[in-house]
């Protein structure tokens, strides 16, 4: 293989691991399809070490010498199909070893993938915490609806954040207060009575059940740095949660 | 069979996991595949009640149960497994017992909000804790093959 190929293809490669641990795929299963890959083409002494903020690779081929790239990682979300066709394409690529070029193509189409729009989101944060209203024990229409328009609010502030690319533990906060205020504010005025089913159906939208999992699933495998990464921010998570209910409780 | 608590539940609970579908961008068949776990869940929760008495043994074996089913989905779909097995845990996730936690910390009771969080942990511990056990096995097999 030539000199500039070798280069091409391991700067695509890195991106496929790149937009893997964005969209939320667990470490080994980054580190494991770059050993598959880099194998498959033949190459020898291939070293990778993922976490959940970069990426590091090393591998080595008679022809190019030993090449060493380093990727940040910069923001995780969970983007299920993402991971879903990127996993394909990592079998592609190990079954067929193509050239760069394809491998680009592939991953520009990746990129491009379709997400649900803003608005249905913005409709099942509604959804989800009127389906939780119920499941916690709620019986009432009228909280439900209550229910229901938090979650949309909580919705639609979740998206604006989004766009800001604001913090994500401060914006957790904002939204479990912004959140409380409403469903407390109605109960002083009677609209609600019970604030509990409420309350914690909005909670159910917000809580950090991915990352934390994640967390435990890396832990386990042995990944222990991205591990402790995840526990580490879904436990801030969480207690951002949770500090939001109580700041707007402890107002009414 | 249930009781009417119980159908409103496993109703809500599908939609609930379906609207998490939706958040993570699960798409096509996978999408009702996924929410139909999280029904299958909490009907398995509320089946054991009667049997086994601890919450957190119930929640492990829940999560053991709904990560085989992602697994083996994701076997058949060609798919990784993360796409079913936390999305099918979704109703057992323990915002209930966070909500409680806050409240017991704000009013001030410190042994009830002590004995709330413990309780968050190891519910969260045993979800995990299920869906690990499971991943590890199929992982081995998958390699015990190769060798």
């Amino acid at each position: 293989m030539e000199k500039n190929n070798t280069y091409h293809l391991l700067s695509s490669i890195l991106k496929i691991l790149k937009m893997m641990t964005e969209a939320g795929a667990e470490i080994y299963r980054v580190e494991e399809s770059a050993k598959l890959i880099f194998a498959s083409y033949g190459f020898e002494n291939i070293d990778v070490y993922a976490t959940t903020s970069n990426i590091i690779i090393s591998v080595e081929s008679e022809e190019s010498g030993i090449k060493t790239h380093t990727r940040r990682i910069e923001k995780i979300s969970t983007d299920i199909e993402k991971i879903h066709k990127l996993n394909n394409l990592v079998r592609t690529i190990t079954q067929t070893t193509p050239d760069y070029a394809f491998i680009e193509k592939e991953i520009e189409k990746i990129e491009n993938i379709k997400k649900y729009p803003t608005i249905v989101n913005i409709a099942f944060y509604g959804i989800i915490a009127g389906a939780f209203y119920f499941f916690f024990g709620g019986r009432n229409w009228l909280e439900f609806i209550v229910s229901l328009s938090i979650g949309l609010c909580t919705g639609v502030l979740n998206s604006f954040f989004d766009k800001l690319e604001f913090n994500k533990i401060l914006a957790k906060f904002l939204l479990s207060f912004v959140a409380a205020i409403i469903a407390c504010a109605l109960k002083s005025f009677s609209v609600v009575s019970h604030l509990e089913y409420i309350m914690i159906a909005n909670i159910m939208t917000l809580i950090p059940g991915i990352g934390l999992t994640n967390s435990l699933r890396d832990l386990f495998a042995g990944d222990s740095i991205s591990g402790v990464l995840r526990l580490i921010e879904a436990g801030l998570s969480a207690l951002a949660i949770a500090c939001g209910y109580v700041a707007a409780s402890v107002m009414f | 069979m249930f009781d009417s608590v119980a159908i409103i539940q496993i109703t809500a609970s599908f939609f609930g996991t379906m609207g998490f579908c939706f958040l993570f961008n699960i798409r096509g068949n996978k999408l009702w595949l996924a929410a139909l776990g999280g029904m299958l869940s909490w009907l398995l929760f509320l089946s054991l009640e009667s049997i086994v008495a601890s919450e957190g043994i119930r929640y492990f074996l829940v999560s053991v149960c709904s990560t085989i089913y992602a697994e083996i989905l994701a076997r058949i779909l060609k798919t990784p497994a993360t796409t079913f097995s936390i999305i099918t845990l979704i109703p057992l996730v323990p915002g209930g017992a966070l909500y409680h936690t806050a409240t017991f910390a704000m009013s001030g009771e410190a042994t009830q909000f002590l004995e709330k969080l413990i309780y968050t942990v190891e519910l969260a511990l045993a979800l995990s804790l299920g869906i690990v056990v499971v991943t590890a096995v199929f992982r081995y097999t998958k390699r015990f093959k190769k060798v």
